[in-house]
């Protein structure tokens, strides 16, 4: 009874990190429970029925579950949360999802009043079809997504025996010269195969690109891949060109200005929800070819619309690629079910330890609103408050300190409001890129900033993902949107890539102090908090002093 | 058994239960009086009195309720056997023909059961159940007898005509005989015939020999109709069905035990159900180990949760319902607080009422609040926290599993309310905890064979249910045992066995008691003394391990042994929390008092459980400096409770907090003084009379005054200043004698002494009524005993009346006379009047055509007679 984990009464786990069996304890939960926080001292894991009917999809059984807590709790585990967790596992298995010699998709049960209770729910009745015999029915294919959501959220999750399609083949090979997939790189691939479908949630810089480069070849068949704009489509490109054996025509972009499908296609979030005449023209991608394998990048930001194409994609293999699965809008569950549950998940500050990202020194600057400002602050509509204390000129001041104290280092500065960072680009003499730079300025200006023949670049929330600045290593934020968590996890992502000299990267929130820009500011560092990086919080009295 | 084992067996046969009472020894009686409690309240003068008490319906009822079923059963057949009724007989209609070795081995300890409880009397060859008993459960029509059984073939033939028993008995092939009765026990002798009987029933009809299977196992009745069946036919002739009823028929008794091969009850269940440990459903039996370490950590949840219910209710609990109890929106509320279903939030409330933590505080605006013996609950040790609320749950016959239920009126039942005192429950809740300390240490039972064993020591007279009272009672013991921590993954617990004052339980008597063997002279009809009187010291109860100790002092002894028990299972207070960068502080266990007290304070409590996760917000800073801390303290606090350095985050909060904390201030004045000259001011305040103003310098031109504005004006014009009074607006108010008014009024009437003077018209109505009065009563009657009108009462002065019925007594004449009864309904009557005296007049009531006695009072008049 001295174990590292407590389980809490809300069904979250404490891990103990320093405590000797902690690694020992976290391999056993990890199959079950999510990762919630890993701040310095104690992990919070959450088991959730998802959790639990995924560790069963995984093989696991509730014996195993009941074992891990037993043998690892310091306190005894409350006998109920243990019958509820054995309850809960054993719904899953009841309903099974199969192929029919002569029926194609059916769905059968050990248990037949399971299946005359979700027969009966009004949202399962649309999607089945003819009562094959007491224990089975049909299910049209195409709904195959859709029940297994469905059914989710009744509660009785079905297993997916049905299987993959492969898809049309294509030779994909890694080309390992000089550099091979990281060891959790391995794993992530190999757990995702293993698998079938999921999600692999890394820390930005980790290199997800590779991630998706050795599923590919691991699936060996034409793949679509599923990016936020066109910047990442090229990289993703890029990257593909240099690290496997697929050549530039081999690849296809499809996006607003182009529209190739080649054996390998990169398309855009945005091409694919496009909406004309209340259709969406572009989605006959899915099926223009028999696609082995399905990649979404960024699925934290996957829109509503390709959720529902997703649901029919069901037969086909997908990957989810992302560094937080927060989503603002709450649909991490919608993720789970359609694309797949999570297969791979590393604690930012695990890589780190390893080298593998960067260590980062997280500062919260607090800028004091002069009186004048605080007066207009006060007497600010409630929607105007959070852009006029987020754009406040005293912030200017400290953002130039910033910049003067890291010269020769390269900077990014980043930012919501355009006429702010128009200011400061004057200001600070360095280029901003905004929504209506061009694509071809966009690269141009990038290039010019990896080269270093531009040290300071100001940049609106247009680069928030997917742009790879390798040698960004102060990254200063003067405003967002709002409280969102994730970008604040993208932001300081651009600062994470390692460093070819192996120094700390640097992460600036300028802030406004006693504002709604602090609540906010507040909010947003949660996540990254939670993932092991403390703010640091400084006056930006005491910082001007010190340059 | 052989008789000499009982008491009443060794002397001559008594006659009556007096005289088998008075046969008994001392232990014996002491024996009975302790399973019948009520039989000595108040203490009978002598036997005589003992046994006609013991024969009364309330206390056989009483009994008979408390027997096992097997006992019950024994009852039930004595009723249904011969009066009396030998021990073979009784053995007989127990086994069957056939012969039951189980039942037969039972037996002797069910008979001596219903002796000891004077049910039964009488030696073996002649047993008699006690009349009462006798009538209860002996079969009728109205009252049917759970052993299916009719009525004998003596008492269902005997409104029946001579000659139709004459034919039933021709038709069953015996001689015809003298009299209905004898041809009764002719029919009886050979219904009872094995033989003979099998007999006449091979020359049944099939159809026949089905009916009677039908009705073989009761309910005995069945419907025919006028012009039955060729197969009913048969069975009505030869008596082997007889009517009741028009329409209905019964199997007579005799009959229907020759077709049951001689056996009272279809199932005898002699043996009590054994308590099955539970099956293997996912989570294995645990160790008595990891069973003891289970409910230690439940008990310690469980005094986190009712400490964390008075503090939620620790500024003032819910209000009271005018009828009692909480409103359901309140229990709502509480269980929302405490993160529990409402089930179980009523539980806890409960549990904290009966252990005296929490009451309603009795004001006008009645709410409930925490008691002042909960504040010295607070300062106890874990251990014996948990102890004074699991004894007081043992104890207490308010059951929470009632709440949100219907009473009787079809209110809802509200938790803390009243009508949810069940007296049995105390009683239930030791059964079912001493079943579980029956089995082996570690075994957790089935619920169900827990709840079947309850229904065999005490089945329901009728027809048995699911939910009776007693079952629902164990099934929330088992429940409410859980949470509380006494048993832990449904096994017993040592604190919870300590609890209860039952020793450690030894390996072979483990065995015995799980078998239920009969021969283990306290298992299965063992009673639990109701009432909390400790047991004569020469009769040490039988079934002491069940019944725990009954007395303050031993149950006090057990609580503190449970405590000990449990104190070095619960987890150690810890003096230290983690603190973290995302603005946590992490209790890796539970906390020690003061720090916890501060910690609830200073962070919002995010998690619960084994651990407690604390969130610092800027709010729960603000509300610890509000509670008088100061940044440093805090810093100083963190400091020392942290085993790592504070995060600079946190540090950062606590300063940035504190800095705007107190930044406005706020305070309440109740008026001011305003002066352009600080010098003014400063006079003023410097003057001593000033002091009873109570003024205060705000800023050089500002005092704030705790005095009203009208007594500041009045003590500064004392001192020798003219201040003027200022509006709200800021405006000098213009002071003037207001002149005041009240709202529009009436001058108040004048109020005479004695009633008003009448008036002339009223005078003189009363005049002209007084005369009128005056002169009916002297003026001369014309014709005295003139007949009135047709239709109208006679109508004669008192004295009259008497006068004339006074005549007519001496004449002999009949009078006509007008009468109104108690009733006040009038009528006529003619009476011819025998004698008159002390205000009566008794008559011959022609119109009654009887004799009557009448009250002269009531007489309105007389009239004589015509004489035609």
């Amino acid at each position: 009874m001295n174990g590292p984990l407590i389980v809490q009464s809300d069904k979250t786990l404490l891990l103990e990190v320093d405590h000797e069996q902690a690694d020992d304890c976290r391999r056993a939960i990890a199959p079950f429970a999510e990762l919630e926080r890993a701040p310095e001292h104690i992990h919070t894991y959450r088991v959730t029925p998802l959790g639990l009917w995924n560790a069963r999809a995984a093989g696991h059984d509730a014996e195993q579950v009941v074992d891990a807590l037993v043998q690892f709790s310091r306190y005894p585990v409350p006998h109920a949360l243990l019958v509820d967790i054995a309850e809960t596992m054993d719904r899953y298995g009841r309903l099974t999802l199969s192929k029919h010699p002569a029926h194609g998709l059916v769905l059968t049960t050990t248990d037949r009043p399971v299946l005359e209770e979700v027969l009966r729910s009004k949202r399962i009745a649309p999607l089945v079809g003819a009562r094959i015999d007491p224990d089975t029915v049909a299910v049209h294919p195409s709904e195959r997504g859709q029940i297994k959501q469905t059914l989710l959220k009744l509660g009785w999750p079905a297993e997916d025996l049905a299987g993959y399609v492969d898809g049309e083949a294509h030779p994909i090979a890694l080309r390992e010269d000089g550099w091979a997939l990281r060891p959790y790189q391995h794993q992530a691939v190999e757990n995702f195969w293993h698998g079938g479908s999921g999600v692999v949630v890394l820390p930005c810089g980790a290199g997800k690109t590779l991630v998706g480069a050795g599923a590919m070849a691991q699936a060996a068949s034409t793949t679509l891949i599923l990016v936020t704009n066109t910047v990442s489509a090229r990289q993703w490109k890029h990257e593909l060109v240099k690290r496997t054996t697929l050549t530039e025509d081999e690849i296809g972009e499809y996006s607003g200005t182009r529209k190739e499908i080649r054996p390998v296609t990169i398309a855009t979030y945005q091409v694919l929800t496009t909406r004309r005449k209340g259709v969406y023209p572009h989605l006959e991608l899915f099926d223009s070819r028999d696609w082995g394998l399905i990649v979404y990048d960024e699925v934290h930001l996957l829109p509503a619309p390709v959720f529902k194409f997703t649901a029919d994609l069901q037969a086909r293999r997908r990957l989810g690629l992302t560094a937080t699965l927060v989503r603002e809008d709450g649909r991490e569950s919608d993720v789970f079910s359609l694309i797949g549950p999570k297969r791979f998940d590393a604690p930012w500050k695990e890589i780190e330890a390893q080298g593998y990202i960067a260590p980062a020194d997280c500062v919260e600057v607090r800028v004091n609103l002069t009186d004048s400002e605080r007066l207009a602050y006060a007497t600010a509509e409630a929607e105007e408050k959070y852009r006029f204390c987020a754009t406040t000129a005293t912030k200017r001041k400290v953002t130039e300190a910033i910049v003067r104290r890291f010269a020769g280092q390269q900077v990014l500065v980043i930012g919501q409001y355009i006429d702010q960072l128009d200011e400061l680009g004057e200001h600070l003499g360095a280029p901003v890129i905004k929504g209506e730079t061009s694509n071809a300025q966009r690269e141009k200006l990038f290039d010019a900033f990896r080269q270093g023949e531009i040290s300071v670049l100001v940049v609106s929330k247009v680069a928030n993902f997917s742009i790879d600045l390798p040698e960004a290593t102060v990254a200063i934020q003067v405003s967002g949107t709002f409280g969102s968590r994730q970008e604040e996890a993208q932001r300081l992502g651009r600062v994470l890539r390692p460093k070819a000299d192996g120094h700390q990267a640097h992460f600036y929130s300028v802030v406004a102090r006693d504002t709604i820009d602090q609540d906010f500011a507040a909010h947003r560092q949660r996540f990254l908090a939670e993932q092991g990086y403390a703010y640091r919080i400084m006056d930006a009295d005491e910082l001007l002093a010190e340059s | 058994m052989s008789s000499d084992e009982k008491p009443d067996g060794r002397t001559a046969a008594p006659r009556s239960l007096a005289e088998a009472l008075r046969a008994r020894d001392d232990a014996s009686l002491a024996a009975l009086l302790r399973a019948r409690p009520d039989l000595i309240t108040p203490v009978p003068t002598d036997l005589t009195q003992l046994a006609t008490r013991a024969g009364t319906r309330a206390s056989v009822v009483r009994a008979l309720e408390r027997l096992d079923r097997f006992a019950l059963q024994t009852a039930e057949a004595l009723a249904v056997a011969g009066d009396p009724a030998s021990y073979d007989e009784l053995l007989g209609l127990m086994t069957g023909d056939d012969g039951d070795a189980t039942v037969a081995a039972a037996l002797p300890r069910a008979v001596r059961t219903l002796r000891e409880q004077a049910l039964v009397w009488g030696g073996d060859d002649r047993l008699r159940l006690v009349r009462t008993a006798r009538e209860l459960l002996s079969p009728s029509p109205q009252h049917p007898s759970p052993t299916g059984l009719g009525p004998t073939v003596q008492e269902a033939t005997a409104g029946m005509s001579p000659g139709r028993i004459q034919e039933l008995v021709a038709a069953a092939g015996l001689p015809s005989t003298h009299d209905a009765v004898s041809a009764a026990a002719a029919l009886t002798a050979l219904f009872t015939d094995r033989e003979r009987m099998a007999k006449l029933l091979g020359q049944a009809p099939a159809e026949a020999r089905e009916v009677l299977s039908r009705l073989v196992w009761g309910p005995p009745y069945g419907q025919v109709t006028a012009d039955p069946a060729t197969h009913l036919r048969w069975l009505l002739d030869r008596g082997l069905l007889l009517p009741t009823a028009p329409g209905t028929v019964v199997l007579p008794r005799e009959v229907a035990l020759h077709l049951r091969g001689g056996r009272a009850h279809r199932e005898t269940e002699p043996v009590p159900p054994p308590v099955e440990p539970a099956g293997p459903t996912g989570t294995r039996q645990g160790s008595p180990q990891v069973v003891d370490a289970t409910a230690a950590g439940q008990a310690y949840t469980a005094l986190a949760t009712v400490e964390e219910l008075l503090k939620d209710w620790d500024e003032g609990g819910p209000a009271v319902l005018r009828a009692g109890g909480l409103s359901v929106r309140d229990l709502k509320r509480t269980a929302v607080a405490l993160d529990v279903s409402e089930p179980v939030a009523a539980f806890w409330v409960e549990l904290a009422y009966a252990a005296g933590l929490i009451a309603s505080d009795g004001e006008a605006d009645e709410r409930y609040a925490a008691t002042p013996a909960h504040d010295e609950w607070r300062e106890r040790p874990a251990a014996d926290r948990w102890a004074d609320l699991a004894g007081a749950w043992l104890a207490a016959t308010r059951t929470a599993g009632l709440v949100g239920g219907r009473d009787a009126k079809d209110r809802t039942l509200a938790a803390l309310g009243p009508g949810l005192d069940r007296s049995v429950a105390p009683e239930v809740r030791r059964r079912v905890l001493a079943l579980l300390a029956a089995l082996p240490a570690g075994t957790s039972p089935d619920p169900e064979s827990v709840l079947a064993r309850l229904r065999w020591e005490r089945p329901l007279r009728g027809p048995q249910q699911e939910d009776d009272l007693r079952s629902r009672l164990a099934r929330w013991t088992l429940q409410e045992a859980e949470l509380l921590g006494v048993t832990g993954r449904g096994a017993l617990s040592s604190h919870g066995r300590a609890l209860l004052g039952a020793p450690e339980p030894h390996a072979a008597d483990d065995a015995a008691r799980t078998q239920g063997s009969p021969d283990v002279p306290d298992t299965p009809g063992d009673k639990l003394p109701v009432h909390h009187r400790a047991a004569p010291a020469g009769a040490p109860a039988a079934g002491s391990v069940p019944s725990g100790p009954a007395d303050p002092q031993a149950r006090a002894a057990a609580r503190a042994a449970a405590a000990r028990r449990l104190a070095p299972l619960l987890p150690e207070p810890l003096d230290h929390v983690l603190l973290q960068a995302d603005l946590t502080a992490v209790a890796p266990g539970p906390l020690q008092r003061p720090l916890a007290d501060v910690l609830d304070v200073l962070a919002d409590v995010e998690s619960k459980g084994g651990a407690t996760v604390y969130r610092f917000t800027p709010a729960s800073v603000r509300r610890a400096l509000d509670a008088g801390r100061s940044a440093s303290d805090l810093h100083a606090f963190l400091a020392a409770h942290s085993r790592t350095p504070v995060p600079q985050p946190l540090a950062y909060l606590i300063d940035d907090v504190a800095r705007r904390h107190g930044h406005l201030r706020v305070g309440a004045a109740s008026a001011y003084v305003r002066c352009d000259d600080d010098a003014v001011l400063n006079e003023i305040l410097a003057d001593k009379r000033s002091t009873a103003l109570r003024l205060r310098r705000l800023a050089p031109t500002v005092l704030a005054a705790q005095a009203d504005p009208a007594a500041l004006l009045e003590g500064l014009r004392a001192l020798g200043y003219a201040p003027a009074a200022e509006s709200a607006e800021g405006d000098v108010v213009i002071t003037r004698a207001d002149a005041r008014r009240t709202p529009p009024r009436t001058p108040p009437e004048p109020v005479p002494e004695g009633p008003p003077v009448p008036d002339a018209t009223l005078l003189a109505a009363a005049v002209r009524a007084i005369r009128a009065g005056d002169l009916a009563s002297t003026a001369p009657r014309k014709t005295p005993g003139t007949p009135p009108a047709p239709g109208e009462l006679p109508r004669t002065s008192p004295a009259e009346t008497l006068a004339t019925v006074q005549a007519a007594v001496l004449t002999g004449e009949a009078l006509w006379i007008g009468y109104v009864n108690a009733d006040g309904a009038a009528s006529q009557r003619v009476i011819a009047p025998v004698r008159v005296e002390g205000g009566f007049v008794t008559a011959y009531d022609h119109t009654a055509d009887e004799v009557r006695t009448y009250p002269l009072h009531r007489i309105t008049g007389v009239a004589e007679l015509a004489d035609d």
